[in-house]
């Protein structure tokens, strides 16, 4: 075994925080308790969590809707996900960004824009200041976008200025093949987004989503690259959307039985079996674990359910500094 | 000493990167070539290829990055070469840079300047010529300057600049070669306060950028008439300066609002509207509006001129109010 009982144990928090997460969200969604839309990343863990897995202090995040869990994996504590989740004062944009904006920048995290790709220059911004502090450093931003985001404009113009400028940013493309219920055969026109990376004169990676050591190790190999200062790459991680684009979406675009297949590709699944095959932690240990977090959880949900509402005098409080 | 708007704008560019390490600023065609107006010849030599780059066009990702450079502790000012190509990400300066600190909190702060050229500038054609204010004034969020002189010009920006607020700030591309004395020693001018640029009691010109300056001249052919017209130079328009427009109109009760832009949903709308709402019983008539016609800019020079308001027009205006009394 190539890697320390430490680190699969880290990976295994960090999918098992994102999977439960996840699953949290669509169960309280449809108790009513989660205002307008979520995107459920259930199945779409390992992406985040292998890419992440190569990050250090001063690298920087930009996320995307479907992975609401990202906030947990860039270090985000379960009470400060749960309020803004919520729309409660207590969240980090006191209830008015809400699901898409569940941030927190002293973690690394750029924020997030629903029109999806506009915020795609974000990360050479913070990858250009990165570029220009003295002396120099070595960190990168990660800049996550899915497959449907990979048709907008924004998404190349920024490859491009990144690949010019030499910018330290490691694109992640989530290739879950489905842009709401356009699959990406139709909608991509090539059948991996990562030979696009060429076009730019960077290196483009595919990986296999469903397999978080797969991510972890192509994610590796690109960032040693970008830290070294050879500029930007493009990590392809494929994969199958699990559930709908939001919930309440009946995916009547796609065979449910190709979904099934799809899920038996289960990310965390596959990484239990390697913990106990490998006597890294036993069935009674997982088991443990998913209970503790659930019971985090539960009481992220309470916490948050019991603060108070923002008032009239909060939608101004954030506008201007 | 005597200078160009454009070199104050770019004295004050200067100045401001010299002040402060954490400035950076981008743009198409902005280093070797210095802007295509001129106004940031030199920089490159001064400032280094790092604080000063060329973009690829690519104005989605221009704006995209001053987002990120400025949330993580840069000073960035963008430039969009003509603010007609602020179109072309208006999304991310609507959605993004207006409301980033809004949708993620106080930890958030944008402090970026977004510069452009505006105006029509005989010929330049339907894709080249707009004044865009009024589309930005409907983000909230966003700080909008839109200065009439050199003087206006070099202060605004400076404190646009020092502002941890996201700025739009349009120059004027008629005004950039207008000249007038300013001050030799360094001066910033406060963002959201109104300038009286000539002082009258029978009715109020409203009026920005390129207008100012024919306000004035129409306040000249009036005086000559024994008409005493007040120019009042909003210099932001977000935040608006009302308490000094209220104070002028309380004065001459008359507003006549001049704007290069298209008339409907314009700059004037929205200051008339103030108006009427906030202090209807200090007008003696209705609030006049002389504005471009509502059609795009055309190529014609002639007919660019016909669109675009000038003195007689803006007199006229003022006459047919003072026929009101």
């Amino acid at each position: 075994m190539q890697y320390s009982k430490e680190f699969l144990r880290k990976l295994y928090k960090d999918l098992l925080d994102a999977r439960l997460f996840e699953q949290k969200m669509v169960d309280i969604y449809a108790l009513g308790k989660i205002p307008g839309h979520i995107h459920s990343g259930v199945g779409d863990e390992a992406c985040f969590v292998g890419t992440l897995a190569t990050r250090k202090e001063g690298d920087y995040i930009k996320p995307t809707h479907r992975l609401t869990g990202a906030a947990r994996l860039a270090g985000m504590e379960w009470n400060d996900i749960l309020a803004e989740l919520l729309g409660k004062v207590g969240g980090n944009a006191l209830g008015m960004g809400g699901v898409l904006h569940i941030v927190d920048l002293d973690k690394g995290l750029l924020g997030f824009s629903g029109t999806l790709a506009c915020d795609a220059g974000i990360a050479n911004g913070a990858a250009l200041k990165i570029q220009n502090t003295e002396p120099p450093v070595d960190n990168i931003v990660y800049l996550f976008f899915g497959d449907g985001t990979s048709s907008r404009g924004p998404i190349h113009e920024a490859m491009n200025m990144a690949a010019v400028w030499k910018l330290p940013v490691l694109f992640i493309c989530d290739n879950n093949q489905f842009a709401i219920s356009t699959p990406a055969s139709y909608g991509v026109s090539v059948p991996n987004v990562s030979v696009r990376a060429a076009a730019y004169g960077m290196p483009g990676v595919t990986a296999d989503g469903s397999d978080v050591l797969d991510v972890y190790e192509k994610a590796r190999s690109l960032v040693e690259g970008i830290r070294a200062g050879n500029g930007p790459a493009l990590l392809e991680c494929k994969n199958y959307r699990w559930r709908g684009h939001f919930e309440g979406d009946q995916c009547k675009y796609r065979d449910a039985s190709v979904t099934e297949e799809w899920m038996k590709k289960d990310s965390v699944a596959k990484l239990e079996k390697i913990l106990i095959d490998n006597d890294v932690m036993t069935q009674d240990e997982i088991d443990a674990q998913r209970q503790k977090v659930d019971g985090e959880l539960e009481a992220a949900i309470a916490l948050a359910e019991a603060m108070p509402e923002p008032t009239v005098e909060d939608l101004y409080r954030n506008l201007y500094v | 000493m005597h200078t160009t708007y454009l070199n104050a704008v770019g004295d004050a560019l200067r100045e401001e990167m010299r002040r402060d390490p954490n400035t950076v600023m981008f743009g198409e065609d902005i280093a070797e070539f210095g802007n295509i107006f001129g106004v940031t010849r030199g920089m490159l030599e001064e400032f280094g290829p790092k604080r000063i780059r060329n973009t690829p066009i690519a104005e989605t990702s221009i704006i995209g990055t001053a987002i990120g450079a400025a949330e993580t502790g840069l000073r960035p000012i963008a430039e969009l070469m003509y603010a007609d190509f602020a179109l072309v990400c208006f999304s991310e300066i609507f959605h993004l840079v207006a409301k980033w600190r809004f949708m993620h909190g106080s930890k958030y702060r944008l402090p970026l300047v977004i510069r452009c050229a505006m105006g029509s500038s005989n010929g330049a054609g339907s894709e080249h010529s707009n004044c865009v204010e009024s589309l930005f004034m409907h983000a909230p969020g966003l700080t909008i300057i839109s200065p009439s002189t050199a003087y206006d010009a070099k202060g605004l920006l400076k404190s646009a600049i020092r502002s941890d607020n996201p700025v739009f700030f349009c120059e004027h591309k008629q005004l950039y070669q207008t000249k007038e004395d300013i001050p030799d020693e360094e001066y910033t001018l406060p963002i959201g306060v109104a300038d009286i640029k000539r002082e009258g009691s029978d009715c109020t010109i409203v009026a920005v950028g390129l207008m100012v300056r024919r306000a004035l001249e129409a306040a000249d052919i009036l005086a000559k008439e024994g008409i005493h017209a007040e120019v009042f130079d909003p210099r932001t328009l977000v935040p608006f300066d009302k308490e000094t427009l209220f104070n002028s109109v309380r004065k001459t009760h008359h507003c006549v609002i001049v704007e290069e832009s298209n008339k409907t949903n314009g700059i004037g709308a929205e200051i008339s509207a103030i108006l009427m709402e906030e202090l209807y019983d200090e007008l003696d008539g209705p609030v006049a509006r002389v504005a471009a016609p509502d059609v795009p800019i055309p190529y014609n020079i002639a007919l660019e001129h016909y669109c675009v308001p000038d003195a007689a027009r803006i007199a006229e205006a003022v006459r047919a109010q003072l026929a009101h009394d």
